[in-house]
Parts: C-alpha cells; sequence; structure tokens
C-alpha cells in the first residue's frame, strides 16, 4: 500500500486545476493519476517538472507512442509496477 | 527485446568483456574464443552476427557464447529474431534497448546499441528525446517505488 496518503484531485491548489484536467485529456482517462496527484502536492517541484514532462512527451523527432514504449522499457527495467 | 538486451549486457558487464566502440581498457575475466579459429557452424552464425550488425568483427559477448556453439545458435536467433522490423521496426527497437541499457547503467549495452541507433538513423534531436524520457521515467519510477505506489489501472481490467 501507499506510504503516503495521495491526495484527491480537488485538494490541490487552485492554480493547478488546468493542469490537472489537461492531464485525463492527455491520456485519455476520466480521472487524474496518481503520479500526478503526488507530484503537485509539492508544487514547487510538480509544477516545473509537469512542464518538463508534458514538453518531453509531446511528438518531435520521435513519436509520442515511441515515447511511451520507452517509459514502459524503464519501468519494465525498474521493475515499477506502477 | 528488453529481455535479451538486459541478458547479454549482464553477461558483458559481468565479465568484464571490452565494449565494442571505444577503447574501454576493460580486461575480461574470461578467455574469449577466437574468431578465426571458430569450427564451420560457428563461422556461419558468426558470419550472420557481423552482418547484422554491420561490423568488422563479432561482438565480445556472442564470442563467449561460442564455447556452447547449440546454446549460441539458439539464444543468437532468439535476439535476431526480436530485432528485426515486424510490428515495430528495427531503428525504435534499437532505442529501446538503449533505453533499457542506460537504465541498467550498462556500459556494454549504451555503447552498443548507442551506435546501432545512430547506424540506423536516429538524429541529435531523438537521442535528446529519447533520453530526456529515459531520464523522466527514471525519476518517477523511483518515486512510484519509493512511495509504494498501487497502478492507476489493473492490467486485468484493460483487455486487449
Amino acid at each position: 500500500m501507499e506510504i503516503v496518503r495521495i491526495p484527491e484531485a480537488p485538494e490541490l491548489a487552485p492554480e493547478d486545476q488546468p493542469f490537472l484536467e489537461a492531464t485525463k485529456g492527455w491520456f485519455k482517462i476520466d480521472f487524474v493519476p496518481k503520479m500526478s496527484r503526488v507530484l503537485l502536492s509539492h508544487p514547487e517541484f510538480g509544477r516545473p517538472y509537469g512542464r518538463a514532462s508534458r514538453r518531453a512527451m509531446t511528438d518531435g523527432a520521435l513519436s509520442r507512442a515511441q515515447k511511451e514504449m520507452i517509459a514502459a522499457t524503464v519501468s519494465a527495467i525498474n521493475v515499477c509496477e506502477y | 527485446m528488453a529481455g535479451t538486451t538486459h541478458a547479454l549486457n549482464a553477461v558483458a558487464d559481468g565479465l568484464r568483456l571490452p565494449l565494442e566502440f571505444r577503447d574501454s581498457g576493460r580486461d575480461p575475466l574470461v578467455a574469449l574464443p577466437r574468431t578465426e579459429e571458430a569450427p564451420p557452424q560457428v563461422k556461419a552464425l558468426f558470419d550472420d552476427i557481423q552482418t547484422f550488425y554491420a561490423m568488422d568483427h563479432v561482438p565480445a559477448v556472442f564470442r563467449w557464447m561460442a564455447r556452447d556453439p547449440i546454446f549460441l545458435q539458439g539464444y543468437w536467433g532468439a535476439v535476431r529474431a526480436a530485432f528485426t522490423d515486424a510490428g515495430l521496426d528495427r531503428l525504435t527497437k534499437e532505442v529501446l534497448a538503449l533505453a533499457a541499457s542506460m537504465t541498467a547503467k550498462s556500459d556494454y549495452g549504451v555503447d552498443l546499441h548507442l551506435r546501432e541507433a545512430r547506424r540506423l538513423g536516429l538524429s541529435d534531436q531523438g537521442l535528446t528525446e529519447a533520453v530526456e524520457v529515459v531520464q523522466l521515467f527514471n525519476t518517477v519510477t523511483k518515486i512510484a517505488g519509493a512511495l509504494q505506489l498501487q497502478p492507476d489501472f489493473n492490467p486485468r481490467l484493460l483487455g486487449g
């Protein structure tokens, strides 16, 4: 089980709500992933990290699909079930 | 692909085999069979391996495996199949192998797969983007592990 309490999206800062909403659209899901909520529970870290992440995962020289596969490969090597 | 990459890296780094494309100063912990003394069935495999990687020598990790030709034949067949164009193209697979090697901190794997990805057309911008994703997900997987985050999705319910 998680060793910290994961805040619900509405508990996070009002100025972060647009990004949280956009995150649902980005992943085409109807909830905000735990990782996004954890990161934004420390906004000074989570906001710039979120910007870097969104930028890095956008289609570029590599497609977003290729980037998601890299992410999955890193997760596999690090044995990260999340 | 990730599985064979991880395994070959473990063997190559574990035995301190020299890097293929850089002077690593590594002394292998074991004796490697000499390419020119290989029996005919091994020679044919060596030729296939060299051609596949467009190299002027046989990578040390496969030379090591040639100590057991039947094992080499089977395992090389699997590696070859895993890295051949199919649902994913070979360049994408090499980029994934590079990501796996960086994440596992494999000097041998980073050296080999960086060269392969470059040879197959990975641009500077593509490399930058790939390493950014490696960096981001080494961050979040570490955070997820430390906090023991449970998955957002139940894989048994996803289908497909």
